[in-house]
């Protein structure tokens, strides 16, 4: 591992870690590495973790070996589809990956296009999804990202997709959905209560279960109950 | 032309208003008796379950699910089951499924009745609080019987029931069902019909179909607006399939659909207890499942139609025994949103009726 690998890198995915690994020069081209080298000292936990985690990528083949599912095999066929009909209208680079989850097609969006994406989906008539059931926020903290899920229906075309967005932690922020599905503003607000991302052109981004004042941000994975006793205090409104 | 001079004033509903149904805080700017602004504050009762359950096996979970919706706690309960047995693809034996159903239904009577009291003494109306709780304790003597506890089940277990059916329980629950069918005509004649309750809340608290969609609001929010979307009929699970029902939906979605949707929904309950009971199979009560319960690194989505809308559990698992991440869509915390839009331009005395007529669990919202 090049010395020069700063913690934003140790975001990426295992597979991304072991291409960097096998060609050092690769990492130069990111200009985050270079931004703050300064951060290199930290490095010797961040070196341990891609050795760990090329264990269970390694381990995958053999566990790929069952016959797929069909659920799954017909879900990713729509995801394929939603993700093309997406390209034609917003250009490529819209999805960053397609899959499923037993019957439940899904796409991560490239987060610059999230509201874009969203909007195209919702208003255009062959896919109508206009009906959300879940908005959900998960940290990775290994993998350096939290991620926002959108489970939504849509109740013309009777499919129920799951679409997913991913934030850096350190820098955490999106685009509101509010404008589209006024139903997600307090989702909005318990993910940035809880989680700490930050909704751009959320018309009330307030704390929802916490009040204003309150350390940190509880469903992170580093938060710890015990040290964060909250300091400023009392509610602001 | 002068207008008479008005001036603006702040009112706090709650956090300790009886008619909030618990801890809930309504800011309210108000001229004269006009409301020009509501500010819902909730999270008085935040006690991160989510959070919480990132540290607990799956089974130690199930009994802090009974603490969400309170007063419908086996439909809590089933949700969480119901997400992992999805997850691990679980067989779930047909004794157990039906005893589940039974269990489920008559939750939903109860609380659709405790809804109809406490809706009905919030509008001023002492007596039909009454009825209501004399029937939903007897369905609650009835879950006493079979799990020994009247609130806070934790009856089910991920693969079925933790207690099967003590002897005569079955009969029982058939005596009351048809008991309970006959009382509902009551209710009808004891308040549908009733002038000043019509009054309140005919024409009271409109949602429209768009809004509700586009708020993400569901259950009998949802279906007042005459839009028919009940997830034991849209994405069926457990075995509903195999009972004949209807889904009742409104046309106005004023307060008075909601109303009445309660008490539809009350009868078509007892209608697939009552044919659930006949048919309740021999067997075991719950399937072969693992010790310990490791789901498969993915992720899952559940939704079930719980009383109050849909009640859903998302669970990101790593492949241990406990989940990574577990998010619950509590259908009181999703429904709550339109308070504001519903109460600007509305008189101080319809706050009360709308906010009853949403029908929220503190518990729920807050998690």
């Amino acid at each position: 591992m090049p010395d020069d690998v700063t913690e934003g890198q140790a975001e990426r995915t295992a597979a991304e870690k072991q291409a960097v690994a096998a060609k050092p020069a690769a990492t130069d081209a990111k200009p985050a590495a270079e931004a703050k080298p300064a951060a290199t000292d930290a490095k010797p936990v961040a070196e341990a973790k891609p050795a760990a985690e090329a264990k269970p990528a390694a381990a995958k083949p053999a566990k790929a070996a069952p016959p797929p599912d069909p659920r799954v095999v017909a879900a990713t066929a729509v995801a394929e589809q939603i993700k093309a009909s997406l390209e034609r209208a917003l250009g490529p680079g819209v999805v960053d990956e397609t899959g499923a989850f037993k019957d439940v097609p899904q796409l991560v969006i490239a987060s610059g296009k999230w509201l874009a994406a969203a909007r195209f989906l919702r208003d255009e008539p062959e896919h109508a999804y206009t009906y959300v059931e879940l908005f959900a926020g998960t940290d990775y903290k290994d993998k350096g990202y939290i991620e926002v899920a959108l489970y939504v229906q849509s109740v013309a075309n009777n499919r129920f997709i799951n679409l997913k967005v991913r934030t850096p932690r350190d820098d955490a922020k999106l685009d509101s959905l509010t404008g589209l599905f006024p139903g997600v503003n307090w989702e909005e607000r318990e993910v940035y209560d809880l989680l700490g991302v930050v909704f751009t052109g959320h018309p009330d981004l307030r704390r929802i279960m916490m009040w204003e004042g309150w350390n940190g941000y509880p469903l992170r994975k580093d938060y710890s109950p015990f040290e964060n006793i909250p300091v400023k205090g009392g509610n602001g409104s | 032309m002068c207008a008479l001079r008005s001036e603006e004033m702040i009112l706090n509903v709650g956090p300790q208003h009886p008619s909030t149904h618990g801890v809930f805080r309504l800011v309210v700017t108000i001229d004269g008796e006009q409301i020009v602004d509501a500010d819902p504050v909730v999270g008085y009762l935040h006690r991160g379950t989510e959070k919480l359950a990132e540290d607990l096996q799956y089974v130690q979970i199930i009994p802090y699910t009974d603490r969400l919706d309170y007063v419908a706690s086996m439909l809590n309960n089933y949700a969480l089951c119901h997400t992992v047995e999805y997850a691990l693809d679980l067989e779930v034996p047909a004794r157990a499924e039906y005893l589940r159903i039974i269990v489920m239904e008559l939750q939903r009577v109860a609380s659709h009745l405790l809804f109809l009291g406490t809706y009905l003494l919030d509008l001023g109306a002492m007596s039909p609080f009454l009825y209501a709780f004399q029937e939903r304790e007897q369905i609650i003597m009835l879950f006493n019987e079979i799990c020994g506890a009247r609130l806070t089940y934790n009856y089910m277990r991920v693969g079925g029931v933790q207690w099967d059916a003590p002897p005569g329980w079955i009969e029982k629950v058939r005596d009351f069902t048809a008991q309970m069918q006959k009382k509902v005509p009551m209710y009808h004649q004891l308040v549908t019909g009733n002038e000043i309750f019509l009054n309140r809340v005919r024409g009271i608290g409109v949602i429209s179909q768009e809004d509700g969609i586009a708020y993400a609001m569901s259950g009998i929010n949802l279906r007042s607006t005459g839009f028919n979307w009940d997830l034991r009929k849209n994405r069926p699970y457990s075995i509903y399939d195999q009972f004949e029902w209807a889904v009742p939906v409104g046309k106005n979605g004023d307060c008075f659909d909601r109303y009445f949707i309660h008490l539809q929904e009350i009868e078509q309950s007892l209608n697939i207890v009552a044919q659930a009971v006949e048919r309740v199979p021999d067997g075991p009560i719950i399937g072969k499942v693992p010790k310990l319960v490791r789901v498969p690194a993915g992720e899952y989505y559940r939704g079930i139609e719980g009383a109050r809308g849909e009640l859903g559990v998302y669970l990101v698992s790593d492949g241990k025994d406990k989940p990574y991440r577990l998010k619950l869509r509590r259908p009181s915390f999703v429904n709550l949103q339109i308070l504001r839009k519903l109460l600007i331009g509305q008189s101080m005395a319809n706050l009360i009726a709308i906010l009853g007529a949403v029908d929220i669990v503190l518990g729920e919202v807050d998690a």
